[in-house]
Protein backbone atom coordinates (compact mmCIF):
# COMPACT_ATOMS: atom_id res chain seq x y z
CA UNK A 1 0.00 0.00 0.00
CA UNK A 2 2.84 3.01 -1.33
CA UNK A 3 2.14 6.30 -1.63
CA UNK A 4 3.51 7.37 -4.98
CA UNK A 5 7.25 8.76 -5.28
CA UNK A 6 5.74 11.50 -6.57
CA UNK A 7 3.48 12.69 -3.48
CA UNK A 8 6.45 12.23 -1.32
CA UNK A 9 8.55 14.63 -3.51
CA UNK A 10 5.89 17.12 -3.06
CA UNK A 11 5.40 17.01 0.49
CA UNK A 12 9.07 17.29 0.42
CA UNK A 13 9.40 20.53 -1.88
CA UNK A 14 7.13 22.53 -0.49
CA UNK A 15 8.39 21.76 3.12
CA UNK A 16 11.56 23.20 1.82
CA UNK A 17 10.05 25.85 0.67
CA UNK A 18 8.36 26.34 4.12
CA UNK A 19 11.59 26.59 6.11
CA UNK A 20 14.18 27.77 3.22
CA UNK A 21 12.01 30.42 1.19
CA UNK A 22 11.15 32.60 4.11
CA UNK A 23 13.41 35.45 2.89
CA UNK A 24 13.50 34.52 -1.08
CA UNK A 25 11.89 32.92 -3.84
CA UNK A 26 13.72 29.49 -4.44
CA UNK A 27 14.09 28.19 -7.96
CA UNK A 28 13.47 24.83 -9.04
CA UNK A 29 17.18 23.86 -9.27
CA UNK A 30 17.57 24.59 -4.99
CA UNK A 31 14.55 23.04 -4.90
CA UNK A 32 15.55 20.21 -6.51
CA UNK A 33 19.13 20.28 -4.86
CA UNK A 34 17.78 20.71 -1.13
CA UNK A 35 16.29 17.33 -1.58
CA UNK A 36 17.79 15.34 -4.22
CA UNK A 37 15.28 14.78 -6.71
CA UNK A 38 15.84 15.39 -10.38
CA UNK A 39 14.68 18.86 -11.53
CA UNK A 40 12.88 17.87 -14.15
CA UNK A 41 10.77 15.68 -11.71
CA UNK A 42 10.49 18.13 -9.50
CA UNK A 43 9.74 20.39 -12.29
CA UNK A 44 6.71 18.48 -12.96
CA UNK A 45 5.48 18.10 -9.76
CA UNK A 46 5.33 22.28 -9.20
CA UNK A 47 3.44 22.32 -12.42
CA UNK A 48 0.84 19.98 -10.63
CA UNK A 49 0.97 21.79 -6.96
CA UNK A 50 0.83 25.18 -9.02
CA UNK A 51 -2.66 24.40 -11.08
CA UNK A 52 -4.41 23.31 -7.71
CA UNK A 53 -2.77 26.81 -6.14
CA UNK A 54 -0.47 25.11 -3.27
CA UNK A 55 2.57 27.18 -4.82
CA UNK A 56 2.99 30.36 -6.39
CA UNK A 57 5.78 32.08 -9.22
CA UNK A 58 7.22 34.99 -9.76
CA UNK A 59 8.96 36.05 -12.98
CA UNK A 60 12.06 37.66 -13.52
CA UNK A 61 16.11 37.00 -12.41
CA UNK A 62 14.81 37.03 -8.60
CA UNK A 63 11.95 35.12 -9.31
CA UNK A 64 11.14 31.05 -8.30
CA UNK A 65 8.62 29.99 -6.29
CA UNK A 66 6.59 30.74 -2.91
CA UNK A 67 3.52 29.16 -1.00
CA UNK A 68 0.50 29.75 -2.52
CA UNK A 69 -1.41 29.72 0.73
CA UNK A 70 -0.78 30.43 4.00
CA UNK A 71 1.05 27.38 5.49
CA UNK A 72 -1.07 27.01 8.31
CA UNK A 73 -4.02 26.21 5.81
CA UNK A 74 -1.72 23.48 3.91
CA UNK A 75 -2.14 19.87 5.26
CA UNK A 76 -0.28 17.06 4.05
CA UNK A 77 -3.76 15.57 2.63
CA UNK A 78 -3.95 18.70 0.64
CA UNK A 79 -0.94 17.75 -0.65
CA UNK A 80 -1.18 14.12 -1.21
CA UNK A 81 -4.48 14.41 -2.99
CA UNK A 82 -3.37 17.57 -5.10
CA UNK A 83 -0.98 15.15 -6.64
CA UNK A 84 -2.78 11.52 -6.24
CA UNK A 85 -6.24 12.34 -6.66
CA UNK A 86 -7.43 10.61 -3.56
CA UNK A 87 -6.02 9.38 -0.55
CA UNK A 88 -7.94 5.78 -0.75
CA UNK A 89 -6.37 2.61 -1.23
CA UNK A 90 -9.27 1.08 -2.16
CA UNK A 91 -11.16 3.28 -4.81
CA UNK A 92 -14.94 2.55 -3.57
CA UNK A 93 -13.85 3.63 0.14
CA UNK A 94 -14.50 7.13 -2.03
CA UNK A 95 -17.04 6.04 -4.13
CA UNK A 96 -19.43 3.24 -4.33
CA UNK A 97 -19.60 3.46 -7.67
CA UNK A 98 -16.20 3.26 -8.17
CA UNK A 99 -16.96 -0.92 -7.94
CA UNK A 100 -17.85 -2.73 -10.55
CA UNK A 101 -19.00 -5.57 -9.08
CA UNK A 102 -22.06 -7.56 -9.15
CA UNK A 103 -22.68 -7.78 -5.77
CA UNK A 104 -21.28 -4.14 -4.55
CA UNK A 105 -24.27 -3.38 -2.85
CA UNK A 106 -23.67 -6.50 -0.18
CA UNK A 107 -19.59 -6.00 0.13
CA UNK A 108 -19.03 -7.26 2.96
CA UNK A 109 -14.95 -5.28 2.65
CA UNK A 110 -15.89 -1.88 2.18
CA UNK A 111 -16.26 -0.98 5.78
CA UNK A 112 -12.73 -2.16 6.56
CA UNK A 113 -11.29 0.01 3.61
CA UNK A 114 -12.79 2.74 4.76
CA UNK A 115 -11.50 2.47 8.31
CA UNK A 116 -8.23 2.20 6.73
CA UNK A 117 -9.05 5.47 4.54
CA UNK A 118 -10.12 7.34 7.71
CA UNK A 119 -7.14 6.12 9.35
CA UNK A 120 -4.88 7.38 6.69
CA UNK A 121 -7.08 11.05 6.23
CA UNK A 122 -7.10 11.51 9.92
CA UNK A 123 -3.53 11.72 10.14
CA UNK A 124 -2.76 13.80 6.84
CA UNK A 125 -5.53 16.46 7.75
CA UNK A 126 -4.30 16.98 11.00
CA UNK A 127 -0.70 17.87 9.66
CA UNK A 128 -0.02 21.23 8.43
CA UNK A 129 2.97 22.36 7.00
CA UNK A 130 3.60 25.22 9.60
CA UNK A 131 3.33 22.57 12.08
CA UNK A 132 5.90 20.29 10.23
CA UNK A 133 7.87 23.23 9.78
CA UNK A 134 8.17 24.38 13.04
CA UNK A 135 8.98 20.60 14.54
CA UNK A 136 11.76 20.04 11.74
CA UNK A 137 13.51 23.71 12.85
CA UNK A 138 12.97 23.01 16.43
CA UNK A 139 14.70 19.01 15.53
CA UNK A 140 17.35 21.07 13.73
CA UNK A 141 17.92 23.32 16.24
CA UNK A 142 18.01 20.42 19.03
CA UNK A 143 20.91 18.30 16.72
CA UNK A 144 23.19 21.67 16.77
CA UNK A 145 23.04 22.11 20.00
CA UNK A 146 24.36 18.52 20.38
CA UNK A 147 27.36 19.43 18.18
CA UNK A 148 28.38 22.78 20.56
CA UNK A 149 28.10 21.11 23.65
CA UNK B 1 -1.82 4.00 -3.01
CA UNK B 2 -3.39 0.94 -3.94
CA UNK B 3 -4.34 -2.49 -2.40
CA UNK B 4 -3.59 -5.05 -5.09
CA UNK B 5 -6.73 -7.23 -6.13
CA UNK B 6 -4.94 -10.08 -4.27
CA UNK B 7 -5.36 -8.13 -0.82
CA UNK B 8 -9.11 -7.11 -1.99
CA UNK B 9 -10.34 -10.57 -2.85
CA UNK B 10 -8.64 -12.37 -0.39
CA UNK B 11 -10.20 -10.24 2.25
CA UNK B 12 -13.57 -10.46 1.04
CA UNK B 13 -12.81 -14.29 0.49
CA UNK B 14 -11.59 -14.75 3.63
CA UNK B 15 -14.76 -12.48 5.47
CA UNK B 16 -17.07 -14.67 3.31
CA UNK B 17 -15.63 -17.64 4.77
CA UNK B 18 -16.08 -16.60 8.26
CA UNK B 19 -19.75 -16.12 7.70
CA UNK B 20 -20.57 -19.22 6.04
CA UNK B 21 -18.07 -21.60 8.15
CA UNK B 22 -20.79 -22.24 11.29
CA UNK B 23 -21.86 -25.88 9.00
CA UNK B 24 -18.08 -27.18 8.58
CA UNK B 25 -16.33 -25.98 5.25
CA UNK B 26 -16.84 -23.97 2.54
CA UNK B 27 -16.11 -24.61 -1.17
CA UNK B 28 -14.46 -22.18 -3.28
CA UNK B 29 -16.81 -22.66 -5.84
CA UNK B 30 -19.31 -21.18 -3.35
CA UNK B 31 -17.02 -18.56 -2.54
CA UNK B 32 -16.61 -17.42 -6.22
CA UNK B 33 -20.48 -17.14 -6.68
CA UNK B 34 -21.31 -15.69 -3.55
CA UNK B 35 -18.54 -13.25 -4.09
CA UNK B 36 -18.79 -12.80 -7.87
CA UNK B 37 -14.89 -13.61 -7.89
CA UNK B 38 -13.09 -15.88 -10.33
CA UNK B 39 -12.26 -19.31 -9.27
CA UNK B 40 -9.08 -19.56 -10.66
CA UNK B 41 -8.23 -16.68 -8.78
CA UNK B 42 -9.45 -17.56 -5.48
CA UNK B 43 -7.53 -20.81 -5.66
CA UNK B 44 -4.32 -18.81 -6.14
CA UNK B 45 -5.51 -16.52 -3.07
CA UNK B 46 -5.93 -19.53 -1.15
CA UNK B 47 -3.53 -21.22 -1.80
CA UNK B 48 -1.23 -18.71 0.04
CA UNK B 49 -3.68 -18.52 2.85
CA UNK B 50 -3.69 -21.91 3.54
CA UNK B 51 0.91 -21.68 3.95
CA UNK B 52 0.16 -19.01 6.23
CA UNK B 53 -1.81 -20.66 8.36
CA UNK B 54 -4.89 -19.15 7.97
CA UNK B 55 -7.21 -21.91 6.54
CA UNK B 56 -7.21 -25.56 5.99
CA UNK B 57 -8.14 -27.34 3.34
CA UNK B 58 -9.93 -30.66 3.47
CA UNK B 59 -10.03 -32.86 0.69
CA UNK B 60 -12.66 -34.94 -0.52
CA UNK B 61 -16.33 -34.60 -2.27
CA UNK B 62 -17.51 -32.81 0.75
CA UNK B 63 -14.53 -31.22 0.97
CA UNK B 64 -13.28 -27.05 0.61
CA UNK B 65 -11.53 -24.72 3.39
CA UNK B 66 -12.14 -23.75 6.94
CA UNK B 67 -10.84 -20.90 9.07
CA UNK B 68 -7.52 -22.77 10.50
CA UNK B 69 -8.27 -20.54 14.20
CA UNK B 70 -11.32 -19.09 15.55
CA UNK B 71 -12.43 -15.58 13.99
CA UNK B 72 -11.80 -13.79 16.62
CA UNK B 73 -8.14 -15.24 17.30
CA UNK B 74 -7.46 -13.66 13.46
CA UNK B 75 -6.96 -10.44 12.89
CA UNK B 76 -7.05 -8.14 9.82
CA UNK B 77 -3.21 -7.17 10.23
CA UNK B 78 -2.34 -11.04 9.44
CA UNK B 79 -4.63 -11.51 6.69
CA UNK B 80 -3.27 -8.30 5.00
CA UNK B 81 0.31 -8.73 5.74
CA UNK B 82 0.03 -12.41 3.89
CA UNK B 83 -1.80 -11.02 0.83
CA UNK B 84 -0.20 -7.46 1.02
CA UNK B 85 3.08 -7.97 2.03
CA UNK B 86 4.05 -5.05 4.27
CA UNK B 87 0.74 -2.51 4.92
CA UNK B 88 3.30 1.01 5.22
CA UNK B 89 2.80 3.73 3.07
CA UNK B 90 6.25 4.09 2.37
CA UNK B 91 9.70 2.21 1.53
CA UNK B 92 12.74 4.00 2.22
CA UNK B 93 14.35 5.40 -1.28
CA UNK B 94 16.88 7.38 -2.19
CA UNK B 95 19.55 9.80 0.08
CA UNK B 96 18.53 10.37 3.57
CA UNK B 97 18.44 13.91 3.03
CA UNK B 98 17.08 15.55 6.53
CA UNK B 99 13.48 16.56 5.24
CA UNK B 100 13.55 12.85 4.09
CA UNK B 101 14.11 11.55 7.09
CA UNK B 102 12.30 13.94 8.86
CA UNK B 103 8.97 13.24 6.93
CA UNK B 104 9.71 9.19 7.05
CA UNK B 105 9.38 9.57 11.43
CA UNK B 106 6.61 12.52 11.22
CA UNK B 107 4.37 11.93 8.75
CA UNK B 108 4.54 8.54 7.59
CA UNK B 109 5.26 6.19 10.19
CA UNK B 110 2.34 8.13 12.37
CA UNK B 111 0.31 6.84 9.12
CA UNK B 112 1.54 3.81 9.33
CA UNK B 113 0.96 3.17 12.95
CA UNK B 114 -2.37 4.69 13.08
CA UNK B 115 -3.19 2.16 9.84
CA UNK B 116 -1.66 -0.85 12.03
CA UNK B 117 -3.79 0.10 14.76
CA UNK B 118 -6.83 -0.43 12.82
CA UNK B 119 -5.64 -3.86 11.48
CA UNK B 120 -4.30 -5.22 14.53
CA UNK B 121 -7.10 -4.20 16.85
CA UNK B 122 -9.73 -5.63 14.47
CA UNK B 123 -10.58 -9.84 14.28
CA UNK B 124 -12.70 -11.15 11.23
CA UNK B 125 -15.05 -11.43 14.40
CA UNK B 126 -15.53 -7.75 14.57
CA UNK B 127 -15.87 -7.45 11.43
CA UNK B 128 -19.07 -9.87 11.41
CA UNK B 129 -20.57 -8.09 14.41
CA UNK B 130 -20.00 -4.71 12.55
CA UNK B 131 -22.06 -5.98 9.61
CA UNK B 132 -24.66 -7.21 11.96
CA UNK B 133 -24.74 -4.01 13.94
CA UNK B 134 -24.89 -2.16 10.62
CA UNK B 135 -27.76 -4.52 9.12
CA UNK B 136 -29.83 -4.09 12.00
CA UNK B 137 -29.54 -0.31 12.68
CA UNK B 138 -30.41 -0.49 9.00
CA UNK B 139 -33.97 -2.44 9.27
CA UNK B 140 -34.71 0.13 12.35
CA UNK B 141 -34.36 3.02 10.07
CA UNK B 142 -37.18 2.11 8.13
CA UNK B 143 -39.74 1.96 11.05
Amino acid sequence: MKLSTKSRYALEGMLYIAVYGKDKLLSIKEIAAGTTVSPAYMEQIFFTLKKAGLVSTVRGAKGGFALGCPENEITVGTILRAIDGNLVPVPCAASLSACKSKVRSNCVSRNVWIRISQAISDTADKQTLEMLKNQFIQEGEGAENENIH
Amino acid sequence: MKISTKGRYGLRAMIDLAINSSEGCTSLADISHRQDLSLNYLESIFSYLKRAGLVVGIAGAQGGYMLAKPADEITLYEIMTVLEGSMSVYDSFGEETKIRSFLNRNVWDVIDKNVNEVLTGTTLADVLKNMETSRLSGDCSGL
